[in-house]
């Protein structure tokens, strides 16, 4: 079959997948403003970014030739979970009836469903080899998360500009082309060793400023729709760190409760604080990680939401008060097709000033920051 | 000779320039309109500034607003800083004790709350109109009455009619409606004043904090009737300070006041011959990927010294 799924994230985890069940996997390319005027053009105008993104990337990814679509679906009383059959039905419209879109449904709420599902992208091959390379492809994706993880501690630091990107880049190609268990073990320690020799400067513990970056998964996981916004903060010498990580992800939501790790309760719990009920989305959990990253001593937060995206809205509604009772900073930016760059970037700005000052607690004093962003080789910037 | 520092304020709407000396005189201030023509905006108002205070030692130059990497690229800026920060510094210098700014401009609004001193909050609108200045000039320009009058004239009536403003559409149509009713001008000015503050508190200012003292900048802040509208609503007196319209230049001539006598550097500014300087700017479509970014280019005498406009950074980070 020539698979294809929605790009969202490290997307070469979802191709290891369909190559482990031996696939034929046509790549959806990254989303471009192509995939954005696509979207836009054949969904409904109230739909939220993610889905409109998604619907582009289908259509760009059946111009590849895929002719099945994998991806997951929503629970809960979000719309999210009417993407799957909203994007079938556009699909339908624009006369595409050769292409199957495969939706996986959280198990508990129709097994029978689910099992067909399996039994589809199984693929005939046998259970063994499946197992086997699942779990392979479990390691894959914590191993992937790891060396990320690293990335955004390493990139605000480093002393050559876009060295640490460019290291980033070449991991994800090595990890492309792993095929088995031992070579992964390999490729990580190696990968992990590139992390560790970028040169960096020595920064003093308590000029270090961290951020949280939380709200709903596709605008939080998807680089090329949130302006890129984990570079942005790493060249302005802000550690980061997201809410959502695919391992994590795979923890909470696929593997079965009795190995799941205790955490996520705790995040729902710390959410539920302030959202009692399960709206949908990822509003509990946004909120939990809030609370879970102050905890941690991080400095400020990023609430990404889509625009009109129901779940974040209600987030958003709550921020003043849980900014002042959990004493954090949070910065709510809205994202849609129309949102800009340049705006953007002065909040983005404004906040790290916002985070650097509270954190002196000085007055009226710049902070000269050393990590300067040239426009040319000469000129100096006070970030 | 007097030694200054230069800030240039580069909106889509003005480009503000101001010199200060060492203790935040403003010895020089000008406003100037961009007209899509930012380069030749900044260099105009250098020239002024040269010619107006004759011979000066440059020690520093700080650029902001939207324009701010152009104008930091073409001057050889020593800080180049947001909007956010710019403002709040002025501000805090002029009035110490300030807690929350109102900033309304042509085309965006904003709000920043300050506390001991910092910015600890603060909130942008730059998509809906019926927050900012356009609001009010395309309202004046239905009545036809000059925008200049249009403070005096809200002042002088004696009740208020309310216009539903929550978007400049039906603010409108509300407007045209009270007319046919027999409200005066003065009266529905009034109102129009009442229903921008009204919306700007609603959309920026939701869920913050107002404490006072209240501070009125931006170029809207020239109107009288803005100003009377805000006291009304919030029931305190609102400052509006003597620079109102060049604040974003004044702090990022301060900013770059302090990175100067700290860091104890010399300033990259190029000179006043750089008004002279050939800049160009050209654009060209890039081909690297399905996002077919319109790359911007500056170049002076021939050498590329700022792009931008990539999405990816391919371009922005090749220099
Ligand atoms: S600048 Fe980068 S993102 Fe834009 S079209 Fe070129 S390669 Fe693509």
């Amino acid at each position: 079959m020539k698979v294809s799924f929605p790009y969202m994230g490290s997307t070469i985890v979802y191709k290891k997948l369909f190559e482990f069940l031996e696939h034929e996997v046509i790549m959806p390319p990254k989303p471009t403003q192509r995939t954005m005027d696509l979207g836009v053009k054949y969904s409904p105008e109230f739909a939220c970014i993610p889905l409109k993104m998604v619907m582009g990337t289908y259509l760009e990814a059946i111009e590849k030739g895929a002719k099945v679509l994998v991806t997951s679906g929503g629970h809960g009383p979000c719309r999210a979970g009417f993407y799957g059959d909203t994007h079938r039905n556009i699909l339908k419209s624009l006369g595409y009836d050769d292409v199957e879109l495969i939706i996986f449904d959280a198990p508990q709420d129709n097994w029978k469903a689910f099992w067909r599902n399996v039994q589809k992208i199984r693929n005939g091959v046998p259970w063994p080899k499946v197992i086997n390379r699942m779990y392979t492809l479990y390691r894959f994706v914590q191993k992937l998360d790891e060396l990320e993880k690293m990335v955004q501690k390493i990139r605000p630091y480093e002393i050559n500009k876009g060295q640490t990107t460019q290291v980033w880049n070449e991991i994800q190609e090595k990890f492309d082309k792993i095929k088995t268990r031992k070579e992964l073990y390999k490729v990580y320690e190696e990968c992990k060793k590139m992390l560790l020799s970028i040169p960096t400067k020595e920064v003093d513990e308590k000029d270090k400023i961290r951020v949280g970056i939380v709200g709903e998964i596709y605008v939080v996981m998807e680089s090329s729709i949130n302006f890129g916004i984990e570079e942005i903060l790493g060249n302005l010498g802000v550690e980061v760190e997201r809410s959502l990580y695919l391992f994590e992800w795979i923890n909470d939501n696929l593997v079965p409760w009795a190995l799941r790790p205790k955490r996520f309760k705790e995040i729902i719990k710390k959410g539920q604080r302030y959202i009692k009920i399960l709206i949908g989305g990822h509003a509990v959990e946004t909120v939990g990680h809030i609370i879970d990253f102050k905890e941690r001593g991080f400095d400020g937060i990023i609430h990404l939401m889509p625009f009109a995206c129901l779940p974040e809205l209600v987030t958003q509604s709550l921020i003043p008060k849980i900014s002042k009772e959990v004493d954090i900073p949070i910065l709510s930016l809205p994202i849609d097709e129309q949102t800009g760059k340049a705006n953007m970037l002065t909040r983005i700005e404004a906040f790290v000033d916002l985070l650097r000052n509270r954190k002196k607690g000085r007055t009226k004093e710049v902070f000269v920051n050393e990590f300067q962003q040239h426009a040319d080789e000469e000129r100096v910037v006070v970030v | 000779m007097k030694s200054i520092y230069i800030g240039v304020d580069v909106g889509s709407v003005s480009t503000n320039v101001v010199a200060i000396d060492k203790d935040v005189n403003v010895l020089f201030k000008t406003y100037i309109r961009t007209n899509g023509q930012p380069i030749d905006s900044v260099k105009e108002g250098i020239k002024q500034l040269k010619e107006s205070l004759g011979n000066v030692e440059v020690l520093g130059v700080g650029t902001t607003g939207s324009g701010r990497q152009l104008a930091g690229a073409i001057l050889g800026a020593d800080v180049i800083k947001n909007e956010i920060t710019a403002h709040a510094t002025a501000t805090i210098h002029f009035v110490p004790n300030v807690r929350t700014i109102f900033e309304i401009g042509g085309q965006d609004s904003k709000i920043i709350i300050i506390k001991d001193q910092m910015v600890v909050d603060f909130a942008m609108n730059t998509v809906c109109a019926a927050g900012t200045g356009s609001f009010l000039d395309h309202q004046a320009e239905r009545l036809k009455i000059p925008i200049e009058q249009f403070g005096d004239l809200a002042l002088s009536a004696k009740n208020s009619v309310r216009i539903a403003g929550r978007c400049t559409v039906f603010a409108e149509s509300d407007m045209i409606a009270k007319q046919q009713f027999g409200f005066s001008k003065a009266e529905i000015i009034r109102g129009l004043c009442d229903a921008l503050v009204r919306n700007y508190l609603n959309n920026v200012g939701r869920g913050k904090n107002l404490e006072p003292p209240f501070v009125f900048q931006g170029g809207v802040a020239a109107n009288k009737g803005i100003k009377a509208a805000f006291e009304r609503e919030l029931k305190s007196e609102i400052i509006v300070p003597e620079h109102f319209n060049v604040m974003g230049a004044i702090g990022s001539a301060i900013l770059a006041k302090d990175y100067i006598e700290k860091t104890k550097a010399k300033t990259k500014f190029r000179g006043f011959d750089a008004a002279d300087i050939e800049f160009t700017t050209s654009s060209f479509e890039c081909k690297g990927c399905s996002n077919r970014c319109e790359v911007v280019k500056v170049s002076m005498e021939g050498k590329v010294i700022a792009m931008w406009g990539d999405r990816c950074g391919k371009w922005t980070n090749s220099l």
